[in-house]
């Protein structure tokens, strides 16, 4: 049984748009998938469908299938303890005034008892190296910071699949190092949607080039992206880590 | 009333008012205010009493008595204004005393308590007492992106003024007025996004 | 004007408390019954949103934005029930976290702020907008309510204080009058201008254009507009009736024309006597009527600035 499993989802703007043209894949348990694309591609609106939180007015257009569950009305609170979705913005989804009052919103929405959620608040703080960090204020963090207390607070519903909008950008390159040591870590399926290409071929064995609202690749990391007229053609570039003699090739 | 954010009470020193519970300070604040408010000007008692308690715990909080001054002066002009519009009436000057007394004293009672207690302390006071949950989730977030908001508008603002030429007054107000419609279309977009993250985590 | 403590005795607090809470109660339950759940978070947004506006200095005679409210803007962008939970949100931070209005004094705050200021002036937008059509009509509506819903508040304030006995009505009324005359041109300004700016860019966030904020049915105007009667009833009427002894008593006493409160000397019809008129009440409502004939002039000039022409060849 697939832990995602989508086909031929449409989606359209409130403009009559279309971001999504019939897409259709399969991600197995386990697996760390990157997905890439240029800006406008539908990248997010692809992630905000895999939890349901799109489209806004049920039935969609195709299937998305989470661990043999089809998404749909009935079943969203279920649907959204499998699949964890870290948004873009860190401080979208720190909408509570302390790190612990955040990391514990989801364990309490699932109707956790104290103990627990407590419990699961610190061991998500472990996870993401911020052990300690439950009394700050959730506005005075760094960028990197907030990032991690974002990833624990999904972290701490032990979702079954990891979706994550652009979890890098604007990072420093320290808290980029840390966010991906975090990222390595997990073993749940990963899917991870990015503009960091470096990050792409160090985590992601696979990756799925979205443009224009249709997969135009799907294969091997490395593969794909070492192939530059496929890249320079939807708005990517071969990353710096495949060019030959790179000092950092093979040592991801 | 014009107050920066910077100000905005954080309440995580540690000394033994900041460690009492939130439900005690809330209610000894309003025991104190209602007391003060209430209580006939004849009983002064009651009223050089609660000065000498609160500067005890201000004393005890820490907190630096130059903050504490400049906090109440900084909300006293109102309470002179109406104390010099008193004093001209015939019944005027112990009415007046009456009023800036009872005004300083319950001022520095909740500055205090503002400065000693942390909001979610605060915010699970009024969950205690019943106050319905839209209400306190509306003051929550509020509360947590009164930074976001305050930066966006501070970064808005900078942009434009760096492409400013003119200093003119109509040109102010035209671009401090977009630069606060912006803000709420953001503040509309952004809380779009919220609701979907507190939905993408089992919010009901 | 955020009343502080020590300013109210116990039955002012008492019962301008028990209309705020009637007032805020019903807010909620028809932002429960009526707003989609996506709008939720929306509420604290907006309440930030206030906050926030509320600390940008617009450049008004070495003032500060901070005298404005902003509910009627919220009302028109969001629905007057939520504009009520919106500013109370807010007054109730700024009394509980910056001792900005009095703990006791709060349900006065609550009653001139929400629900007066956010209501009556809301009634007065929807009023003038369907009397007045198109974007220059909304503006108008807009600038000419901001105006009314400040001026309305702070009548309501200095009703307060004169029952409170803290204040005299003949001494109070006269100077928030005037002074708020004064703000709430600035408050009808800027709520239009930003009006204007969420129109132009977003107008689907616009209450009215939103299937998502219905209008306000019968019973909310009905249970609002009970609210705002009664305390029209208890803090406003009483004064303005025996006025005309207080205020001649007063004036001989004190040599009242010759106060030297600046507010006082600011206003154009200088402590309410017009010139040659004897009779107080009648100088009082003849300078009302001028000075809100005046706002609303200005209003209209106002929206036929900042509206778009329309296009000669449409």
């Amino acid at each position: 049984m697939n832990a995602i499993e989508i086909h031929g989802l449409r989606h359209r703007y409130h403009d009559g748009t279309e971001a999504l043209r019939g897409l259709s894949f399969q991600i197995a348990p386990g697996e760390c998938v990157a997905l890439l694309g240029p800006n406008g591609s539908g990248k997010s609106t692809l992630l905000l469908h895999l939890n349901g939180i799109l489209p806004e007015v049920p039935p969609g257009d195709g299937s998305v299938v989470i661990g043999g569950a089809a998404v749909s009305p009935r079943n969203l609170a279920a649907i959204r303890r499998q699949v964890g979705l870290v948004f873009q913005d860190p401080d979208d989804q720190l909408f509570c005034p302390t790190v612990a009052e955040d990391i514990a919103f989801g364990p309490e929405q699932l109707g956790l008892g104290r103990a627990e959620v407590a419990a699961r608040v610190q061991r998500s703080l472990a996870q993401v190296g911020l052990a300690g960090f439950g009394h700050r204020s959730t506005h005075h963090l760094s960028h990197g910071e907030k990032r991690r207390v974002c990833l624990a607070g999904v972290l701490a519903c032990e979702p079954a699949v990891l979706v994550l909008d652009e979890p890098t950008s604007d990072l420093d390159p320290r808290g980029r190092r840390e966010f991906k040591a975090v990222l390595r870590s997990l073993p749940a399926t990963k899917l991870i949607a990015t503009h960091d290409l470096e990050l792409a071929v160090e985590l992601c064995p696979r990756a799925i080039i979205l443009d224009q609202g249709r997969i135009v690749a799907d294969g091997p990391t490395e593969v794909l992206l070492a192939d530059e007229p496929l890249m320079l053609a939807h708005g990517l570039e071969r990353p710096h880590i495949l060019h030959h003699h790179h000092p950092h090739h093979h040592h991801p | 009333m014009n107050l920066q954010f910077h100000q905005l009470p954080a309440g995580h020193a540690s000394s033994v008012i900041h460690r009492l519970p939130a439900g005690v300070k809330l209610g000894a604040t309003l025991g104190l205010v209602g007391g003060t408010v209430l209580m006939p000007l004849a009983d002064q008692w009651w009223f050089a009493g609660t000065a000498a308690l609160l500067l005890i715990i201000a004393g005890l909080s820490r907190i630096s008595p130059g903050f504490l001054l400049t906090r109440i002066l900084a909300l006293s002009p109102l309470v002179l204004g109406v104390a010099l519009v008193n004093a001209c009436q015939a019944t005027g000057r112990s009415h007046w005393l009456g009023v800036a007394e009872r005004s300083l004293l319950c001022l520095l009672t909740v500055t205090l308590a503002a400065n000693t207690t942390p909001f979610s302390g605060i915010l699970r006071v009024l969950q205690k007492v019943r106050v319905p949950g839209l209400l306190i989730t509306t003051i929550a977030l509020m509360h947590r992106y009164l930074f976001v908001l305050a930066d966006e508008a501070g970064r808005m603002r900078r942009a434009r003024a760096s492409r400013t030429f003119t200093r003119t007054r109509r040109f102010q107000w035209q671009t401090l007025s977009s630069v606060v419609g912006q803000l709420f279309i953001r503040a509309s977009e952004r809380a779009e996004r919220v609701y979907e993250a507190m939905c993408a985590r089992g919010w009901q | 004007m955020h009343i502080p403590d020590g300013f109210l005795d116990g039955k002012t607090a008492g019962t301008t408390a028990v209309l705020s809470v009637a007032g805020v109660a019903l807010a909620l339950r028809r932002v429960r019954l009526d707003l989609p759940p996506r709008k939720i978070p929306l509420l604290g947004l907006a309440a930030a949103f206030l906050f926030a506006a509320q600390m940008v200095n617009f450049p008004v005679a070495g003032g500060t934005s901070g005298h404005l409210v902003g509910g009627v803007l919220v009302a028109a962008l969001l629905g007057p029930s939520a504009a009520v939970v919106v500013v109370t949100a807010v007054l109730t931070v700024q009394c509980f976290l910056f001792a900005d209005g009095g703990v006791l004094a709060l349900g006065a705050n609550l009653f001139n702020m929400a629900i007066l200021n956010s209501f009556g002036g809301y009634a007065v937008f929807r009023l003038v907008a369907r009397c007045l059509p198109g974007e220059r009509g909304r503006l108008t509506a807009m600038a000419f309510a901001g105006w009314c819903a400040a001026v309305l508040a702070a009548i309501a304030c200095a009703g307060e204080l004169a029952w409170a006995g803290t204040v005299a009505w003949a001494v109070g009324f006269p100077a928030m009058a005037t002074v708020h005359m004064l703000i709430g041109i600035g408050e009808g300004i800027i709520s239009a201008l930003v009006l204007l700016a969420v129109s132009r860019t977003r107008p689907d966030l616009l209450a009215e254009n939103s299937p998502a904020t219905p209008p306000p049915r019968a019973g909310e105007w009905l249970g609002y507009g009970l609210l705002v009667v009664l305390g029209i009833a208890i803090f406003i009427a009483p004064f303005a009736c025996p006025w005309p002894d207080g205020l001649e008593a007063v004036a001989a006493r004190l040599g009242f024309e010759h106060h030297a409160a600046p507010v006082l000397s600011a206003a154009p019809v200088a402590g309410y006597r017009l010139p040659g008129i004897h009779w107080a009440v009648g100088a009082t409502a003849l300078a009302g009527a001028i000075g809100t004939l005046t706002a609303f002039a200005l209003a209209l000039l106002l929206g036929r600035l900042l509206a778009r022409k329309p296009s000669p060849d449409a």
